[in-house]
């Protein structure tokens, strides 16, 4: 009996992914944990692996193809075996209404102890204490997990058969896990990248690699390298053009004294350990800064959507994050809600998830407003593109000494660069420039900022 | 069954008449003369003045529970309030001639006794000693109150107001009375002035106090020791247990000598015809007098005889006649004091088992108006006298009601303070400094030699076990714990059934009878609860006993002494006695229902016992050290399908020397990372077989842990290797229902929750009878049963049938057949 492979649900809003390409192929041999397709969401590139063994039987659609979740897109099994009662639009019980009221249970006979659907009663649990909390850590959702355990109980062995390819990590990291509710490293400084209790305890975002700039000499053209426009690249792509072509986007340069806000930042880094400010960034104290400032100016936190204009109260602030797989813009929700250590926390979290493409697809949608931080590249200014339907969209750059005048001598002063894309349908010129000056004195003044 | 002594066939059938010779009732004759000679006017008052105050004192106990108060200061007290109401010149008569190194054990009914047997030695006692006493008791916390809530006159008053205030704090359940509180009306004692335990539990002291006679002979300490108990309790069979163990023939046949005979110890009957509502003579009992049961025990009646309870010269005249007797080693002696209660079993008696008729007779020899009336006839005692002698009393014990009703002077201990009671914990290798008595030294025993020469550990260099003849087995490691003690602790005896010539029943002792005296080793009657209850006295009056019952099922058969009386006296005591005592039982097979039960439940049930169960020739004799220098009462399981193993674990082998094994600490046999399997006693080996099954046939790794101790218990190595695992199974030959596993079970899943894959499921034998062997593998939990239980219930497995229904519909259906 051949073994089937199902359209991953990732996120509680997707509806359907695109594969993006196949990388086991019809005939190809497959081990559990090889990676079978990648497929894509609207934010995101997932890659989907084999809990099997055995051969590629059958993949049923073609690269390109937008396959509602659950759907049954691949068989794996013995080659020669009849494959012929499964078929692509196959119902695999993903109603996500039906979801809550029963689990679909492919089941691994057992003998004489025949393997009984998990049914979800008032009050029971679907599995036993240790495989929840395994499942928990994994970020596995359980009622997708067949159980194999006495009454078709989920037992331990059910998880680890399905996320064994998860990273590996110690029970001392996983007690530390359940003790400080921090997030699960990405990665792991053990042996086989096993996640060990210091990177529990040291849990923090993954610096994102320096882009490689290519360097094109020689002969003309020269090698190409052709690279088919798809995945983040392809979304990207549509997503600029839209904003460029559909919107009155035009951009503010200003400039603010940096006097305060490298002097807090050179206070975090040499604070107590134990107080946990070390890691706080310059991007950070922005982000805290934008958090604060915005409300106070709804018309710059807002979406134009043509014929309305929907004001949000709370801050959903986007940051631009530059990853492998290309521009992913996670969404820390409710920004304004945060102290600086927990918004530096959450801003963590979410950058190193984009940059190691695990983010949940519901992390990088529902943004009011965005924030991109050219500053590390050395950028004076520039004009960020609106990510729409966004009406604001803050370029952060480099800080660069700036000569100002004080009283009668010149003195040479840090100042750092902001860029400010607005949506003249949406916003006039001078709120847009309200906002900026709001803000560049909230930036001066962070120290007070952080008073308020 | 002493070889030096043979059994003849022609004495034992030869035609004769048994004689029973005469027993002397009521024979006192009253002589003012000799008696002022003999006690002086100062005695005769002396005793008159003990009857006053305990009477008093009873009647203030009697006001308070029917009125709430004495000479108008109300107090309401909770407890029990059993009244010896007249019943007094019985208690001072057997006093008077006691000294502190005679002992008394009593009844739920001793307030007068202690009252009686403390005076008695007050007046006995120099001033130097009393204060000793009274300053090293609890480091004067009672002292202190009575030194400030009294006007104290000498050092005599003083010790006078000092016993009145911790018996009655005592009652009232203060942390300043005798026993902090914790042994109350029923249970207090004095032991500086020989007033030693009162049990609660009709006759209990009648074991109780032989053990403690036992301890005075074989310790040749000074001094004599009387079980006081009701006439009700000579329906009790512990009672007749005691009489048979205390009158044994081995005294004087067997036991060296030198000694001094048969244990100082006498069985009073305080008779005061009625057990609560029953009227024993003539209802309840068929003897007619009680003193007849001396006269079937052992030829010398017991000495037996009935003293007119209600003369006090008459009882101190008896007591004195038996205590010369007692020292002589001629004992034991029975005796019949009569008396009567005035008033009611309780303050809830409604009398309606006895006429007013007969209460008003009765009220007519009240032993306090007729001893009052006969000394003041013969110008003893004046009416003045008698009035100021019952206003100072009056005096006494309102002030020593006030004191201990008052929480400020007389408060209640807290929970913890009970707790650090519970267990003494002690560690002490002797308990008395003496040279052991042995027959010869130890490396010359036969037994010593013959391990000596045996293999260690189990296997030799290639694995192979050695033959059993070659191999050291649990039975030589208790073996070397036992003797290592015999010849550490003079205090330290052993017996039980068959403990010496034989060996005991598994041969255990096999070498000891010729490395100890009579006296330290010894076979007992057949009298579980008198074993039982014997070595409870023995180590509470200051020694250390190893009792043996040979099935662990006989332990029904003493049933109080192991529940009652073994578990509760360190603590009711107030942490004032230790119990170092160690009862062997050993769990049988093959001799079917009464003889092949693991009762490790109910004794672990019971707080105050430590309970363990070794498994391995190592443990054996680590875990026995460990029990037989400690001071609690341990109730040590032994399996006998295991004495004959080897060890299998400890690849040095059994050490030669001293050592102990950690207490409360399980043991990991076999480690594993999927499953782990917890057992309790000889189940470890089958469960060993499980393990091998589920690694070879399944590829599931169990961890195998022996419990060895049920309390202590530190839980911590299960929990972590549950947190581990995330699966238990547990194991043993227990009967499933209430099998102690189950409370493991539920202290698991309690502590280890989150961590569990699937509930702690427990394995045990059916709840049947045990069958004959020819079917003990349909009760006993068998390896193919555990395995069932795990792919049932814990972790299904590939392509496996179950051999047995371990389902929980089974499970359901046992319970409710009840089976």
């Amino acid at each position: 009996m051949a073994d089937k492979v199902l359209m991953p649900k990732q996120g509680n809003s997707v509806e359907s992914c695109i594969i993006v390409s196949w990388l086991k192929k019809e005939g190809d041999a497959v081990s559990a944990g090889d990676i079978i397709c990648e497929v894509e969401t609207d934010k995101a590139t997932i890659e989907v692996e084999s809990s099997f063994e055995g051969t590629m039987l059958k993949t049923f659609y073609e690269e390109e193809a937008d396959v509602p979740v659950h759907n049954l897109i691949a068989l794996i099994g013995e080659p020669g075996e009849d494959i012929s009662m499964y078929s692509a639009d196959e119902d695999n019980g993903d109603d996500p209404v039906q979801e809550e009221k029963k689990i679909s249970v492919e089941a691994e006979v057992i003998e004489s102890a025949p393997v009984v659907a998990a049914v979800e009663e008032e009050g029971k649990r679907l599995g036993s204490p240790r495989a929840m909390n395994l499942a928990t850590f994994k970020g596995l959702d359980i009622r997708t997990v067949q159980g194999t355990g006495p009454e078709g109980r989920i037992i331990e062995r059910d998880i680890l058969a399905l996320t064994k390819d998860y990273p590996s990590i110690s029970p001392a990291a996983i007690e530390e896990l359940l003790k400080s509710g921090r997030p699960m490293p990405v990665k792991g400084s053990g042996i086989g990248g096993r996640i060990l209790l210091d990177d529990v305890q040291n849990s923090s975002v993954v610096e994102s690699s320096s882009m490689a700039i290519p360097v094109v000499k020689g002969d003309f053209p020269g090698p190409v390298n052709e690279v088919k426009v798809r995945g983040i690249r392809k979304i990207t792509a549509q997503h600029m053009f839209d904003s460029l072509s559909m919107t009155a986007q035009l951009t503010l340069n200003s400039s603010v004294d940096a006097t305060a806000l490298l002097a807090l930042r050179k206070k975090f880094k040499n604070s107590e350990e134990s107080l946990g400010l070390q890691k706080i960034t310059i991007n950070d104290l922005i982000l805290y800064a934008v958090a604060k400032t915005l409300p106070q100016f709804p018309e710059m936190n807002e979406h134009f959507l043509g014929d309305k204009i929907v004001q949000f109260e709370k801050v959903h602030l986007g940051c631009a994050v530059n990853t492998e797989r290309g521009l992913l813009v996670p969404v820390i929700k409710d920004a304004g809600s945060y102290s600086l250590r927990e918004l530096s926390g959450k801003g963590k979290e979410l950058f190193s998830a984009a940059a190691e493409g695990k983010s949940n697809p519901d992390d990088l949608a529902g943004g009011t407003f965005t924030i991109t931080n050219l500053g590390s590249m050395g950028i004076e200014s520039f004009t960020p593109v609106l990510n729409k339907p966004e009406v604001g969209i803050l370029g952060v750059c480099s800080v660069s000494l700036k000569p100002v005048q004080v009283d009668e001598e010149v003195r040479f002063i840090p100042h750092m660069g902001l860029s400010l894309t607005f949506d003249h349908q949406a916003v006039d010129g001078a709120p847009a420039a309200a906002f900026l000056k709001a803000l560049v004195s909230a930036i001066k003044n962070i120290d007070l900022l952080m008073a308020m | 069954m002493p070889r030096s002594q043979a059994v003849d066939p022609i004495a034992i059938r030869k035609s004769e008449v048994l004689k029973i010779k005469d027993i002397p009732v009521n024979q006192y004759k009253p002589d003012i003369k000799k008696e002022l000679k003999k006690y002086g006017e100062k005695g005769l008052k002396n005793i008159y003045y003990d009857m006053l105050m305990i009477r008093e004192f009873e009647m203030m106990l009697n006001s308070i529970k029917t009125e709430g108060s004495y000479q108008g200061i109300t107090y309401n007290h909770r407890g029990p309030a059993h009244l010896s109401a007249g019943q007094e010149s019985a208690a001072v008569g057997q006093s008077y001639n006691l000294t502190a190194d005679d002992f008394i054990f009593g009844s739920h009914r001793s307030h007068g006794e202690i009252l009686s047997k403390s005076f008695s030695a007050i007046r006995q006692m120099g001033e130097k000693d009393l204060t000793g006493i009274m300053e090293n008791f609890f480091g004067g916390d009672c002292l202190k109150v009575v030194e400030k809530g009294f006007k104290n006159g000498d050092t005599s008053d003083l010790a006078e107001n000092f016993i009145l205030y911790g018996a009655l704090a005592e009652i009232f359940a203060r942390s300043t009375g005798f026993n902090k509180g914790l042994g109350g009306s029923m249970h207090t004692f004095f032991s500086p002035f020989g007033s030693m335990p009162n049990n609660a539990i009709v006759g209990g002291s009648a074991d109780v106090s032989m053990g403690s006679a036992l301890y005075k002979r074989v310790n040749r300490k000074k001094g004599i020791v009387i079980g006081n108990i009701g006439d009700a309790s000579l329906g009790c069979g512990p009672v007749w247990e005691a009489l048979s163990m205390g009158s044994m023939d081995q005294y004087n046949t067997l036991w060296d000598k030198d000694l001094g005979g048969a244990p100082p110890w006498m069985l009073n009957i305080f008779n005061n015809f009625y057990g609560m509502g029953g009227q024993t003579s003539g209802e309840t009992m068929g003897y007619g007098m009680a003193a007849r049961v001396g006269a079937g025990v052992n030829p010398d009646n017991m000495h037996t005889e009935r003293v007119d309870g209600f003369n006090p010269l008459a009882v101190a005249d008896a007591m004195e006649r038996k205590k010369e007797l007692l020292l002589a080693g001629k004992g034991p002696v029975f005796m019949e004091t009569i008396t009567y209660r005035l008033s009611g079993h309780s303050p809830s008696d409604a009398a309606s088992y006895r006429t007013k008729e007969e209460m008003d007779a009765f009220k007519e020899h009240d032993s306090l108006l007729s001893y009052g009336a006969y000394l003041l006839e013969n110008g003893v005692i004046t009416e003045s006298e008698q009035g100021d002698m019952k206003a100072k009393i009056v005096d006494k014990i309102t002030n020593t009601m006030s004191l201990a009703i008052n929480d400020e002077v007389s408060p209640h201990v807290n929970g913890a303070f009970i707790e650090s009671v519970m267990f003494s914990n002690g560690n002490e290798p002797k308990l008395d400094d003496r040279e052991p008595e042995v027959l010869l030294p130890k490396e010359e025993n036969p037994m010593v030699k013959t391990n000596a020469k045996k293999n260690r550990f189990a296997y030799d260099e290639k694995g192979k076990p050695y033959s059993a003849a070659r191999t050291f087995t649990l039975r030589d490691g208790l073996f070397e714990a036992m003797i290592h003690r015999f010849y550490e602790d003079p205090t330290m005896i052993a017996y039980g059934e068959e403990n010496r010539d034989w060996g005991g029943a598994f041969a255990v002792y096999r070498g000891l009878t010729e490395a100890l005296p009579y006296h330290r080793l010894f076979n007992s009657s057949i009298s579980e609860a008198a074993i039982v209850g014997s070595a409870v006295g023995y180590a509470m009056s200051g020694g250390r006993a190893v009792a043996e019952l040979m099935y662990c099922d006989f332990m029904g058969r003493a049933g109080d002494e192991i529940f009652n009386q073994m578990p509760k006296w360190q603590s009711m005591s107030g942490g004032v006695l230790k119990m170092p005592l160690v009862l062997r039982v050993s769990v049988g097979n093959k001799y079917g229902a009464q003889h092949s039960q693991d009762w490790t439940a109910l004794a672990a049930h019971i707080p105050g016992l430590k309970v363990m169960f070794p498994t391995t020739p190592y443990d054996a004799k680590g875990m026995l050290n460990l029990a037989l220098r400690g001071t609690d009462p341990v109730i040590f399981f032994e399996s006998q399908k295991l004495y004959g193993i080897g060890e299998m674990f400890e690849t040095d082998g059994v050490p030669e020397g001293y050592y102990e094994v950690e207490e409360g600490e399980p043991a990991i046999r076999r480690e594993g990372k999927d499953l782990t399997i917890l057992t309790i006693g000889s189940t470890l080996y089958t469960a060993l077989d499980a393990a091998e099954k589920l690694n070879s046939e399944h590829g599931v790794e169990a961890e195998v842990i022996d419990m060895r101790f049920m309390n202590p218990l530190n839980y911590e190595k299960i929990i972590a290797s549950v947190k581990k695992t995330g699966k238990i199974l547990l194991a043993s030959d227990a009967s499933e229902r209430g099998s102690f596993l189950h409370t493991t079970a539920s202290h698991i899943s309690r502590q280890a929750f989150d961590y569990l894959d699937a509930p702690p499921v427990v394995v045990g034998a059916m709840n049947w009878i045990t069958p004959p062997a020819e079917m003990e593998e349909f009760f006993f939990p068998s390896a193919d049963w555990m395995v069932d239980a795990v792919h049932e219930q814990i972790l299904p497995l590939k392509g496996y049938s179950s051999k047995s229904n371990q389902t929980n519909g089974e499970l359901m259906r046992r319970n409710r057949e009840g089976v």
